[in-house]
């Protein structure tokens, strides 16, 4: 351990530790644009200068390894002079377009400059005019003029992914980022460029003017599309009181877990999250009753409890099929199991998951579901024979991920017709609707509560972002309900009560889970 | 000047010098064989320190320490780099040794790479050089073939190559750590030091850099001693050194002396003074980046320390003569719109402030300024130096430094007066 002075206070910190990385760890923040934690130090933005008693110049906090007794001072006259002038020759060639710019209001020039006082604009001289809007990756816009040329795209595109989409080109003033032969970034790391741009200048089309950073609140989540389970930030807004439709998640980033995914998130899951949202079912539906508007979820669980009572006692429950997916919680596999297997003894288990893609070399699994490992932790075979399923079946109640994970049923579509009772229930719009006889909406991924396990092994719990859509509700909530309406084990249903009973219950059951962050 | 002073045989009146025959019919070559065949790497380093040989190519730094921060007992290859890539403006020594007598240079390489340990050298030179460089080719390939360079050098078992790789005409890679990246093919943008390149350098390898000057100085100190490379020079900066004397003098050229010959005896004696009914205004020393002098300050002794002494700098000697017909303001405009076209935009204090600067100074020149406006420029240079990653910034900084605070009412007095002539 390193001992040393920062301000007046002492800190200890780990050998070979950087000045910048020491004050982080003791709450001292330094202003910093080409630092990123992911990187080596390049030194280029100066604005981390920090004074070294006993130093002629100042140096850089980014690069400048802690060495024992030293004292550092990251304020103080010399230090704010310095960071004012590098904020001020940044300012001489921005556009300070703040008020139409995406990243105002998380900016770090703009935070950097209110910090420092920075009010006037010493530079009267003539701005270079510069590419504002040039077309980099699919979603991608890059805007030259907010360009503060701190090199971490570039650094990204070499250091991360590799791909070396981008480079600097020209010189001096006129040094700017640019593509390769105009060959555009193509990678599925893509969208992490505009969270590592400290400015505005690389900005996501599909956030690009939708709303202001400073009416969102960040929310952790899980990505819920494939193994790995990466950790993010849910951007949500949480609606203006007289706007329909104000209330929802604009966008996905990284949320940093050395464990799980580093820095990064990638593409698939950071713009597949936000089609989660999309083409919601939020009504009840019993397609051979009342209008759906008068149906309850009361009613709704006490008539499927009835008519799964009836299977049992009838013995029809070995020709029940359930299909569930891996996107539904630890906790909702667990009650299903409890329910369906161990309650009713349902005879024809399977899973209709969305299939396998290709895996990359960095985060993206070729499993694209979170929680495959939870199943087989409970001992479902996830790769049932879904033809032989519902070949025949008294009753089918299908769990459903997406419209691709039953694409195999909706091939199956004349055995499906011939169950007498259908019920589907999912979050999203799955093309199945009309062959049922009931659906239910669900909630999706970002409105519950629960824990995935990754591929990895790790249990990792999550919490709602925001409210379910509609009449949606979580699986969890409506099977506890269908558990109680069927009358089995009530101990076991009257002690699920409360936000973590269920979880609890799972672990006491299957001690296996609950390792994890 | 007698002939036995002159250190560094540059020699222009031998024709052909370039040729190998002539540069050993006249010694050339005896003190890399004697070395190589009669004297230890040790030996040669030491006898390089106490010569007190500090480097040419602008900063001074002593070359016999320089060499001795190569770690040692590093299994890695080692390396020598060249600076060729001659590019202060004012300076024009190096291109008369690369073009007039390669082989002292190839010389000095083989010493310098014998002393240290290195088998590989890389000459990088500047890319306007595209003749010259076919010279050094030609020379390389001639020693090579005379067995000066090769497996085994002077019939010893010292191997040695000797590469040419040409610039593309960036000021910056003149800069050590720009010179090596460029030299790796890629942007020549400097590196942030440290690890400082004797010990991660070219292709992470410790790698000695050196200006072609300072090699050259080898041969002389390896056949004389130091003790005589001293005497010559002054006890702390040894030897003699190529002054480039450009600008308002009646014999514009280059003048071998030795280190510490006074800047009025160079100006007046050596380059024939200035031209009839002219007088002297301002001098600047030691390549564009040095401070300028004022006419009365130029009884300073041509040394690195006498130089800094008085403000300024030796830097690579290249001296610029500015008499009183020439416009301060013109001169302010070519060197702020110089290191801004050179800037390598990497860090933010150089790359906006060069260009800050000369977008100012340019607009001054045009009569669409205000005198007062030299405080905020004189602010800009004080925000640039200091805080830049490499020392072009300092460079930038330094002559506007210099400019405005010696010759401010001189300054004003031309802005006033291009104002009043636009309008």
């Amino acid at each position: 351990m390193v001992k040393l002075l920062i301000d007046g206070r002492p800190v200890e910190t780990l050998e070979g530790a950087t000045i910048l990385k020491a004050a982080q760890d003791a709450g001292i923040a330094i202003p910093h644009f080409c630092y990123h934690e992911a990187f080596p130090p390049e030194g280029s933005c100066r604005v981390c200068l920090v004074e070294i008693e006993g130093m002629p110049k100042l140096d850089l906090a980014c690069s400048t390894v802690v060495r024992e007794g030293q004292k550092i001072r990251t304020t103080g006259d010399r230090v704010l002079q310095a960071r004012r002038a590098v904020l001020e020759f940044l300012l001489t060639e921005h556009p300070l377009d703040c008020p139409i710019c995406d990243k105002a209001g998380e900016c770090k020039l703009q935070d950097y400059c209110l910090d420092a006082g920075l009010t006037v604009n010493a530079f009267s001289e003539i701005r270079e005019k510069r590419e504002k809007k040039l077309v980099i990756a699919d979603k991608l816009l890059l805007d030259r003029e907010r360009c503060i040329l701190c090199s971490r795209c570039v650094r990204f595109l070499r250091q991360v992914t590799g791909t070396r989409e981008l480079g600097l080109f020209e010189r001096g003033v006129g040094t700017q980022i640019d593509l390769y032969e105009g060959q555009p970034v193509a990678n599925n790391y893509s969208g992490n460029l505009v969270d590592i741009c400290p400015v505005g200048a690389i900005t996501d089309t599909d956030f690009r003017f939708k709303t202001r950073p400073w009416f969102l609140e960040a929310r952790p989540t899980i990505c819920p599309l494939c193994s790995r389970g990466c950790s993010m930030w849910a951007d949500y807004h949480p609606g203006f009181p007289r706007v329909a439709g104000s209330a929802r998640i604009y966008r996905f980033r990284p949320r940093l877990n050395p464990e799980v995914n580093g820095h990064w998130i990638c593409d698939v899951g950071r713009y597949g999250a936000m089609a989660l949202e999309t083409d919601r079912l939020s009504e009840l539906r019993w397609v051979k009753g009342p209008s759906h508007a008068e149906l309850s979820w009361d009613q709704t669980m006490d008539m499927l409890a009835a008519k799964l009572r009836g299977l049992k006692t009838g013995g029809a429950m070995d020709r029940a099929a359930i299909v569930l997916n891996s996107r539904l919680t630890s906790e909702e596999l667990f009650l299903a199991k409890k329910i369906f297997h161990e309650d009713l003894g349902a005879g024809r288990i399977v899973f209709a998951d969305p299939t396998d893609g290709a895996a990359d070399d960095l985060l993206l699994r070729a499993d694209r579901t979170p929680n495959r490992q939870a199943a087989s932790r409970l001992g479902f075979s996830y790769q049932g024979d879904l033809a032989a399923a519902l070949r025949g079946a008294s009753f089918v109640w299908i769990f459903g991920a997406n419209r691709e994970a039953l694409e195999p049923v909706r091939r199956l579509s004349a055995a499906l017709q011939a169950v007498p009772t259908k019920v589907l229930s999912a979050p999203q719009s799955t093309g199945l609707e009309p062959f049922m006889d009931f659906v239910l909406p669900t909630a999706s991924v970002f409105e519950k509560a629960g824990s995935f396990a990754n591929g990895d092994g790790w249990d990792q719990e999550f919490l709602p972002v925001h409210p379910p859509c509609g009449n949606a509700r979580a699986e969890e909530g409506l099977l506890i309900d269908l558990g109680r309406a069927l009358g089995f084990d009530p101990e076991f249903y009257a002690a699920l009560d409360g936000p973590r009973a269920v979880a609890r219950a799972l672990r006491s059951a299957h001690p296996q889970f609950g390792g994890g962050r | 000047m007698s002939r036995d002073t002159r250190l560094l045989p540059v020699d222009f009146e031998t024709a052909d010098l370039r040729r190998l025959a002539v540069y050993e019919a006249r010694g050339g070559y005896s003190a890399a064989r004697d070395a190589l065949t009669g004297k230890s790497p040790a030996g040669i380093m030491d006898e390089v320190k106490a010569a007190s040989l500090r480097g040419r190519g602008g900063a001074g730094f002593p070359a016999g320490l320089k060499w001795s921060f190569i770690p040692k007992g590093d299994e890695k290859p080692k390396y020598l780099c060249v600076n060729a890539d001659e590019g202060e403006p004012g300076t024009f020594k190096d291109k008369y040794i690369l073009g007039h007598n390669p082989h002292l240079l190839i010389e000095g390489i083989i010493l310098a790479c014998y002393a240290v340990g290195i088998h590989a050298a890389y000459i990088y030179i500047r890319g306007e050089y595209e003749m010259i460089a076919r010279r050094l080719e030609e020379a390389i390939a001639e020693a090579a073939a005379a067995g000066c360079l090769g497996r085994q050098a002077f019939g010893t078992e010292f191997a040695l190559d000797v590469f040419v790789h040409r610039g593309a005409g960036a000021y910056v890679c003149g800069e050590e750590t720009a010179l090596l990246e460029s030299l790796e093919g890629k942007r020549g943008w400097p590196r942030l030091k440290p690890p400082f390149p004797a010990v991660v350098g070219l292709f992470q390898c410790p790698t000695v850099i050196n200006n072609v000057e300072t090699l050259a100085n080898l041969p002389v100190i390896v056949r004389d001693g130091a003790a005589a490379f001293i005497n010559r020079g002054k006890p702390k900066d040894g030897g003699a050194r190529l002054f480039g004397v450009s600008g308002a003098v009646i014999r514009p050229g280059l003048y071998e002396l030795p280190v510490g010959t006074k800047l009025r005896e160079i100006i007046f004696s050596h380059a024939g003074g200035l031209r009839p009914g002219r007088s002297l205004q301002a001098v600047i020393p030691g390549g564009m980046s040095s401070p300028v002098l004022k006419a009365d300050e130029i009884d300073v002794a041509m040394d690195f320390d006498s130089l800094a002494a008085a403000g300024s700098m030796l830097g690579s000697a290249g001296i610029i003569v500015i008499d009183d017909e020439a416009s301060l303001i013109g001169v302010l405009e070519k060197i702020a719109s110089f290191y801004a076209r050179e800037s390598c935009g990497q860090c933010t204090p150089c790359r906006l402030g060069t260009s800050w600067m000369a977008k100012t100074v340019e607009r001054l020149a045009a009569g669409e300024g205000r005198p007062a406006e030299l405080d905020g420029l004189a602010r800009i240079a004080s925000n640039i130096k200091g805080r830049t990653l490499c020392p072009l910034g300092d460079a930038a900084a330094m002559p506007i430094q210099a400019l405005l605070s010696k010759f401010r009412p001189e300054l004003e007095a031309e802005i006033g007066r291009a104002a009043k002539g636009r309008g």
